[in-house]
């Protein structure tokens, strides 16, 4: 009789089995607790993150007790949704704006950027400038100085001081070669130097005009010194993923994947503030879940919101919308002057996107107006320079939609259609050989979503009416924008024409301009002149942009715009709407071009 | 006149006996029995049919015209139409073209390369063997997904010379560079059982080439094995593609396939359920049908389950 | 027996290597890196390249980096600040002992990402499988004996939508009928949660995290119960129709006996050997549930790392996933071989 195994293993896989399960279901997920994610351990010998929350508490006895509520037994709490995890609090190292929006909640840079552009102070005590002497200009030398006297009366929540060491020990780690980070700015700053105290000094080895936000803004801020490990590194440091606050709350929890959870931060310098106690902010990937849960009134603050997003929440009877009246990210055509596939328009041109005429009737043919109201349902506004945004606003006269203008000017440039098949030829034309079909590939990339398919879709067939074949692509960003090893498309020049947006930060274009115009940017590599415009009044203009008399920037922007808009080397279409929906029962939230939608958390409040 | 016996012969040649009928008149004969697979067939011919038939429709695939875009479906758009205001009939019906193109090429493509390497496997065995399926053993324990994630954007880079839509062809490429290995074991079990038989022997020791042994006696048998195993291959490899689209590694617009029609739907599903409704409702039609006619298959050419037996090794 | 383990434990090791050696330059060739801008800016300012990709190690040469990945560079002299001169040792262990590496999006342990959302995957996969096989087993065996009852048939055409239903499309509809449109009698909300492993400060948590369950593991595990039972339906048939069963019937035992005592086991031996295969599924996760739910837990993590060529992840799910596969084919024998006297190895 053959002996009977099975009774045996079934029970042991049955036991296994639930063991594992019931293990690791009752158990809770593991959470990225202050305790769990310090590996290596702030320097600090006390574990700050434990006694983060007790802390202020403990060593402000006196200072709370009149203050306690006995436990509020409802405590005011608002939910953000946002698609990912944040990769940590380091919104310069991530890039990904999650962390911009938490590192908001939690930590402050020397100064901020309103919607209107208005630059503000944080951690500063006032913004420095040549009038308050606080900006010493060495005209001969071309160098600068600027001080910055900070406040005095903000804490980080273990209750020490955030002072000028903060600031100093923030930009070292910052320009440290081996665990930095290039930010803007850094090629121009000699060095930094604590006076006092609250006071430090940035020496510049050139004008450079964005010096206010150097440590502050959207993606910067002042990291505490003695509670973060220079061992580890700016760009990895854990104090990254469990931050030591000084701004209106303070992370209780990370449970990666699912949820951060805030608390009201007691020692915040804004009296009164800020007016809710706790912020959830969940992990949901579907648009469609984020979106029916602030229908649901499950989410309150619903970041970034898109198009189609606004059109179905404009409905829901407790949803607001907050946008700009302009938005950061302008759609743009970037035409390859050089063939594709390669990088030098000299060597090699392209057979008609290097012709300005071309790029001209191409500008005239896009109906911008039905892809706004359309595609992007009336959220989008038209954009047809880069000077749209305080305070640099030139007047430029809008292209007009007008196809049967941009067909005469193809026939003028030499291309016809000799061969009747509803596609143009060249016969005549200056930058390639006769009979060079006009068919160019036309790229754009995924993640934005069906709004920006749908566009290149449209765009495809406003080309065919006046005579251009397009063949479409999708690519994903990561292949778009990837440095040239990588095989990106856009540093190989591998494209003819590309869809896609773009957009600068805060309210300083310059660096934005080089980065896109410049000649020595044309090199892959080197920057994103990715078209390979190479204009020399343009260069010149643009060596002189970097100067600290507004007037003259002012003057030197607009007679820039006016040679892009001549030549058009990007031919720019209209800018996508920065909105952030919220529930009605809050109010302060306002969208900000410049920032993340929690730029003001500070000054959220519930509605009673 | 009486006509000789051997005119007329000639007049009727081969006397057919009354009452038998040949080994492919009896697989069909059992298939019609197999309700299911009936049905499955005319489904999926309907199917076929209107997706092939697809050019005859009035509207452009490509062509916006934004005056009629999200119109739920009526009696000029019977599907309504999609963001663009293109019909979504007609899109659907493009779509299901891609899908089942890639569908169709997968199976080719895992058919080829599996029989090849299974039949080269079980009847040459010895070291051939030994590597070959060694080498099967090496990709099946790749994980499928997630390969065919990065797969799908490595092969969406190459620029095939002569296939205008080679984004179509890389997929099924992928989705079948992965997917042949059950078509290898298969094939290698069934030779390993057919081999020993009699009439194989037999022609061997007559000096029959080893192709023509493979060619003539060994792989007619196993068609019936091959062909249920390609509907399954089919519906395997339609819901992949779908899945792989709908993550947006797949087909790439404006090329319509079912996936991609879905993953564009996803945003509009409450508002209007139609854009993703039929597009799901066509995939479930094919596989359903496709999954039928297996089953009908396999009753059909084997009903006493022989070789389906074999393939269990 | 001993000796075939250890021949099977040998080329297990051989194939991880070729494996990890194709894998990497999968995951490498794949065009595109990770130092491409997304969300705040498309682009990223070359200086920055270059330093990330000294930080990521991609200045050097694939076969180097594969060396890193393998062994790692604390034996060697690496440079660190990009300033050509080679005076430092490297940090980096290397995978054969231990140190998958850090992860390029958030500059954490690769490990340490990995174990955050291991268990909320083990979890729902498990789970799924356990509710999947309890349904499937029962209906598969019933459907088997009472052949060609209207049971049976309404169960196969069940089992034949099930398997045609795309998950996707079904997890979309799930939320859309219980998310939205149903209503919970008692709060008003909607009846069934649309995302995540269970919501914050509830209640009951017990009912909450069930609750949060049920939409996922319907999405996920309508696809295999329709097939397990299909596979068990079949195998049991052919075990009915054996001469040994005839045999027991005739012997007069009664008809339960026969089905649960010899029936069952020989048909479950071959289900066993599915469901080892099928534990690679329970750790890797299913992207697209997981997406659909707000899962925090390994698919998704594939997903979002193969959009940003998080290389050192990719690698480590990749190999996690091929070791798994491995070893579950190998587990899978085994078992066949413990259970089935007929099966010997040597």
């Amino acid at each position: 009789m053959i002996k009977n195994r099975w009774p045996s293993l079934v029970w042991i896989v049955i036991v296994l089995v639930s063991l594992v399960v019931g293990a690791v279901g009752c158990a809770g997920t593991t959470t990225q607790t202050p305790e769990a994610a310090q590996p290596a351990g702030p320097t600090s010998p006390a574990a700050p993150a434990t006694t983060q929350a007790e802390a202020p508490a403990a060593e402000q006895p006196t200072a709370e007790a009149p203050t306690q509520e006995a436990q509020p037994a409802d405590k005011s709490s608002i939910t953000i949704v946002i698609p990912e995890d944040p990769p940590s609090f380091n919104a310069i190292v991530g890039d990904t704006g999650y962390d911009a929006l938490v590192m908001n909640l939690v930590l402050l840079g020397l100064t901020g950027v309103d919607p209107d552009g208005n630059i503000y102070p944080e951690l500063a005590a006032e913004l420095p400038s040549i009038e308050n002497g606080a900006v010493v200009v060495d005209e001969s030398a071309g160098t600068m100085d600027v001080t910055w006297k900070m406040r005095q009366d903000i804490k980080w929540a273990d209750g020490k001081p955030v002072t000028a060491d903060d600031v100093v020990f923030t930009w070292e780690a910052i320009m440290n070669p081996d665990t930095g980070i290039w930010v803007r700015g850094s090629d121009y700053v000699d060095s930094i130097e604590k006076v006092d105290d609250y006071t430090v000094t940035f020496h510049y080895s050139s004008i450079y005009p964005g010096y206010l936000t150097q440590l502050g803004g959207e993606q910067l801020v002042v990291w505490p010194a003695h509670y973060c490990d220079p061992e580890q590194g700016f760009v990895a440091w854990d104090c990254a993923s469990n931050p030591l606050s000084d701004g209106p709350f303070i992370m209780k929890e990370w449970n990666v994947g699912d949820h951060l959870s805030f608390e009201r931060n007691p020692t915040y310098f804004e009296a009164g503030k800020p007016g809710i106690d706790e912020i959830f902010v969940r992990i949901v990937p579907e648009e469609t879940v984020r979106k029916q849960m602030m229908i649901q009134g499950e989410a309150d603050v619903y970041m970034w919101a898109t198009e189609t997003v606004i059109n179905d929440l404009v409905t829901a009877p407790n949803v607001k919308i907050s946008t700009t009246p302009y938005g950061r990210w302008v759609m743009r055509l970037f035409p390859n002057e050089a063939s594709k596939g390669s990088t030098d328009p000299q060597a090699s041109q392209h057979p008609f996107l290097s012709d300005v005429r071309v790029r001209q009737a191409i500008r005239m043919a896009v109906d911008v107006d039905t892809i706004v109201n359309q595609i992007f349902l009336g959220y989008g506004k038209p954009i047809w320079t880069e000077f749209y945004r305080k305070p640099y606003i030139c007047e430029v006269p809008r292209p007009v939609y007008q196809p049967d203008e941009a067909k005469k000017m193809l026939e003028e440039a030499g291309w016809k259609d000799t061969n009747g098949d509803g596609y143009r030829e060249c016969s005549g034309c200056t930058t390639a050989k006769e009979g060079t079909p006009m068919k160019l590939s036309f790229y754009t990339y995924a993640e934005y979503g069906e709004p920006l398919q749908l566009t290149q879709q449209y765009i495809a067939d406003n080309l065919k009416k006046i005579g251009i074949e397009a063949q479409l692509n999708t690519f994903e960003g990561s292949v778009m924008w990837a440095d040239p090893d990588s095989g990106g498309i856009e540093q190989n020049g591998d494209f003819e024409l590309d869809l896609w947006d773009d957009g600068y930060s805060s309210t300083d274009p310059t660096d934005f301009l080089w980065e896109i115009y410049a000649a020595e940017a044309a090199t892959p590599g080197n920057g994103w002149n990715i078209v390979r415009w190479k204009n020399d009044e343009f260069n010149t203009l643009l060596g002189e942009a970097y100067t600290l008399d507004e007037a003259k920037r002012k003057e030197i922007f607009c007679q820039m715009a006016k040679i892009l808009d001549e030549q058009a080397p990007v031919i720019l279409m209209f800018s996508t709407v920065n909105a952030d929906a919220y529930s009605n029962r809050l109010e302060g939230i306002q969208s900000n071009i410049n920032d993340l939608v929690t730029w003001n958390a500070a000054d959220w409040k519930i509605i009673p | 006149m009486t006509e000789y016996a051997s005119e007329q012969l000639l007049k009727d040649p081969v006397p057919k006996p009354q009452g038998t009928i040949s080994y492919q008149g009896m697989v069909w004969q059992r298939f019609f029995k197999h309700r299911g697979a009936v049905v499955g067939a005319i489904v999926l011919t309907i199917v076929f049919l209107s997706v092939i038939l697809a050019g005859l429709s009035p509207y452009d695939p490509n062509e916006p015209n934004m005056k009629e875009a999200l119109q739920p479906p009526s009696l000029s758009h019977p599907m309504g139409t999609d963001a663009l205001g293109r019909d979504y009939m007609t899109r659907v019906l493009y779509g299901g073209r891609v899908s089942l193109a890639v569908g169709v090429m997968v199976v080719m493509i895992t058919l080829t390369l599996g029989v090849t390497i299974g039949a080269a496997a079980g009847y040459f065995g010895g070291w051939l063997d030994n590597v070959l399926m060694r080498f099967t053993d090496a990709v099946l324990t790749m994980p499928a997904f997630l390969i065919l994630i990065l797969l799908s954007t490595i092969m969406r880079e190459i620029e095939l010379p002569f296939f205008t839509q080679n984004n179509v062809v890389a997929i099924a490429l992928v989705i079948g560079l992965l997917s042949w290995m059950t078509f290898a074991r298969l094939t290698r079990a069934a030779i390993l059982t057919l081999r020993e038989m009699d009439y194989v022997k037999a022609s061997i020791s007559l000096g029959a080439s080893h192709l023509r042994v493979i060619i003539r006696h060994v792989l007619p048998n196993m068609v019936g094995l091959l062909v249920v195993e390609a509907t399954l291959e089919l519906s395997y490899a339609i819901i992949e593609e779908s899945a792989l689209s709908f993550l947006g590694f797949g087909i790439q617009p404006p090329t319509p396939s079912w996936g991609n029609l879905l993953s564009n739907a996803s945003q509009h599903f409450t508002k209007h359920p139609w854009l993703a409704i039929y597009p799901g409702v066509m995939i479930f039609l094919t596989i359903i049908s496709v999954n039928y006619i297996g089953d009908g298959l396999r009753d059909a050419f084997d009903p006493h389950k022989v070789l389906q037996k074999v393939g269990e090794v | 027996m001993g000796h075939y383990i250890a021949r099977r434990l040998i080329q297990a090791v051989f194939l991880l290597f070729l494996l990890s050696m194709v894998m990497f330059a999968l995951v490498n060739l794949a065009p595109g890196g990770p130092l491409a801008g997304h969300g705040q800016t498309r682009r990223v300012r070359p200086e920055r390249v270059e330093m990330l990709k000294r930080q990521f190690g991609l200045d050097k040469p694939l076969p180097t980096q594969y060396l890193i990945w393998l062994v790692g560079n604390d034996w060697m002299n690496v440079d660190t600040n990009g300033d050509g001169v080679f005076e430092e040792h490297g940090t980096r262990k290397g995978v054969l002992r231990g140190d998958f590496g850090f992860s390029f999006r958030t500059r954490k342990p690769v490990l340490f990402e990995i174990w955050l959302r291991l268990p909320n995957t083990i979890y729902l996969m498990g789970v799924m499988l356990i509710v999947s096989l309890l349904i499937a087993i029962p209906v598969g065996i019933l459907s088997a004996v009472k052949q060609y009852s209207g049971f049976d048939i309404a169960v196969t055409t069940f089992f034949f939508a099930g398997q045609a239903i795309p998950e996707f499309w079904l997890g979309l509809i799930l939320i859309l009928v219980f998310y939205v449109w149903l209503e919970n009698p008692i709060t008003g909300g909607p009846l069934l949660p649309a995302g995540g492993m269970y919501s914050i400060g509830s209640a009951y948590p017990i009912a909450d995290r069930v609750a949060h369950l049920i939409l996922p593991v319907t999405a996920g595990a309508l696809g295999w119960i329709a097939w397990y039972s299909r596979f068990l339906r079949s195998n049991m048939l052919d075990v009915i129709h054996l001469d040994y069963m005839r045999t027991a019937r005739a012997k007069g035992l009664p008809q339960r006996l026969v089905i649960f005592k010899h029936g069952l086991r020989n048909a479950l031996i071959p289900l066993v050997t599915m469901l080892a295969l099928d534990l690679p599924y329970v750790v890797t996760g299913a992207v697209i549930v997981e997406t659909i739910f707000s899962w925090p837990g390994m698919g998704r993590l594939y997903y979002q790392s193969a959009m940003d060529r998080d290389y050192p992840m990719l690698m480590a799910i990749l190999i996690l996933s091929g070791a798994l596969m491995i070893f579950s084919n190998l587990i899978a024998d085994l078992i066949y071989g413990y259970l089935d006297p007929r099966i010997r190895y040597d």
